[in-house]
């Protein structure tokens, strides 16, 4: 053993990825440096931003709404936006009568190439198994009271359809150039957490 | 098995890994606005059918084409692609008669977890 | 299978807690993890639908007790395992070295 002392990993899971990925080094398996491109890739480009473009778009334009609600994996293609876990989506619109609030009950489906990953709340158990069955009092807790005659759609992504939630232009935005209606549409609102 | 290298990372990224299999010509069973219920299985192995929609009556909202499926996917039994079909179920169905009528749950299933009702 | 992940309708699960401001990895073995998995899928080491099971799989106190990516890291050391392409006493030797502080 050289004199070197090296700090040793905290035990638990960060050993045991030090340990999966330093294993699969050795076998040839896994390039490192591809992960680090996989991290900033989706650390640091793909996020959010990416859906409030989409909405932001589908705002402004009739025949971009259009094509979106009839095939949203080719029209967020169109604003350079696909792939893992996107690679087949369908787009939810708001109304004033309706409402739609995406989860997953078996586990964190969610729609990647607009939204980036998902937050741990979407993830965990309490959201996974309220939403499907109080959904009105989950918009409660995230500060969302509708009025009772809206009526709340749950989508369960129980397959590999991906969701994106469409939320209403809000009023007193007429003003607002695209970038800057890009700029208020929230993560939560493409979830259904949330209005704009 | 393929290494992934840094250089393929974006095209990965970009294409992802579809499950749809559009080139197989399988006749769908269903059509939006068929009524249907939900199959009560229990296989010990994986399966994409939730417990809480299990022997529930629902109707076809779409049908969303073919894809691979996950019950023999995830246990080397090969793809068996089938049309998936989101179907909508109104929560009285779901959670009894003092559930929010003015809520429903949309969800996606393959045609094998589904009887016509 | 009628495991614990499936959790629609389930009550006294508790309250959606949410992080203000949150990011997207909470620690550095958490941002490994996510590229091990998508380079080991992309390698063809399994399917979506097998990492999925691995997950249901597990003992179901530490699937509610533990986090998001112990959750991948489980599946993951479960299916290279049983699949063949890795040994258990392999792993168990690079986290002894590892945890002595060096490398093998």
């Amino acid at each position: 053993m050289s004199a070197e002392h090296h700090l040793a990993p905290e035990t638990g899971p960060a050993l045991r990825v030090k340990a999966m990925e330093a294993l699969l080094r050795e076998k040839g398996l896994v390039d490192s440096r591809a992960i680090d491109l996989l991290v900033e890739s989706y650390e640091t480009k793909i996020g959010p931003r990416n859906g409030a473009k989409v909405v932001a778009r589908a705002w402004v334009d009739p025949a971009y709404r259009a094509r979106l609600l009839h095939d949203a994996t080719a029209a967020i293609a169109e604003l350079g936006f696909s792939g893992v876990q996107g690679e087949d989506m369908v787009a939810l619109e708001n109304t004033p009568d309706v409402h739609n609030l995406v989860v997953c009950t078996l586990c964190s489906c969610y729609p990647w190439p607009t939204l980036g990953l998902p937050p741990v709340w979407y993830k965990s158990a309490p959201y996974r198994a309220r939403a499907v069955s109080d959904p009105r009092g989950v918009l409660r807790e995230f500060g969302l009271d509708l009025p009772e005659n809206v009526e709340i759609r749950v989508w369960d992504t129980s397959a590999e359809v991906r969701y994106l939630v469409i939320p209403e232009r809000p009023r007193g935005t007429e003003h607002m150039t695209e970038d800057e209606l890009a700029d208020i549409v929230t993560r939560d609102a493409m979830i259904g957490v949330a209005k704009v | 098995m393929t290494l992934l290298t840094p250089d393929m990372v974006p095209t990965v990224v970009k294409t992802g890994a579809s499950t749809r299999r559009a080139d197989e010509a399988v006749a769908p069973r269903f059509k939006a606005g068929d009524r249907v219920v939900a199959r009560n299985m229990n296989p010990i192995g994986h399966t994409r059918l939730p417990r809480y929609v299990r022997g529930k009556r629902g109707v076809i909202h779409q049908d969303h084409g073919v894809f691979v499926f996950p019950d023999t996917s995830a246990h080397g039994g090969g793809e068996k692609p089938q049309h998936v079909y989101n179907v909508r179920f109104e929560t009285s169905e779901l959670w009894g008669p003092t559930a929010d009528r003015r809520a429903s749950l949309y969800i996606d299933l393959w045609e094998d977890y589904l009887e016509p009702a | 299978m009628n495991g614990i992940h499936d959790l629609g309708g389930m009550h006294g699960i508790g309250r959606i807690v949410r992080e203000k401001d949150e990011p997207v990895f909470h620690a550095d073995w958490e941002r490994r993890m996510f590229g091990l998995f998508i380079a080991a899928f992309a390698g063809g080491h399994y399917n979506v639908d097998e990492f999925r099971h691995a997950i249901e799989r597990m003992d179901p106190a530490e699937y509610l007790t533990s986090s998001y990516y112990e959750h991948w890291l489980h599946s993951l050391e479960t299916l290279l395992v049983e699949k063949g392409v890795i040994k258990e006493q392999e792993l168990e030797a690079e986290r002894a070295a590892l945890a002595k502080g060096g490398s093998r």
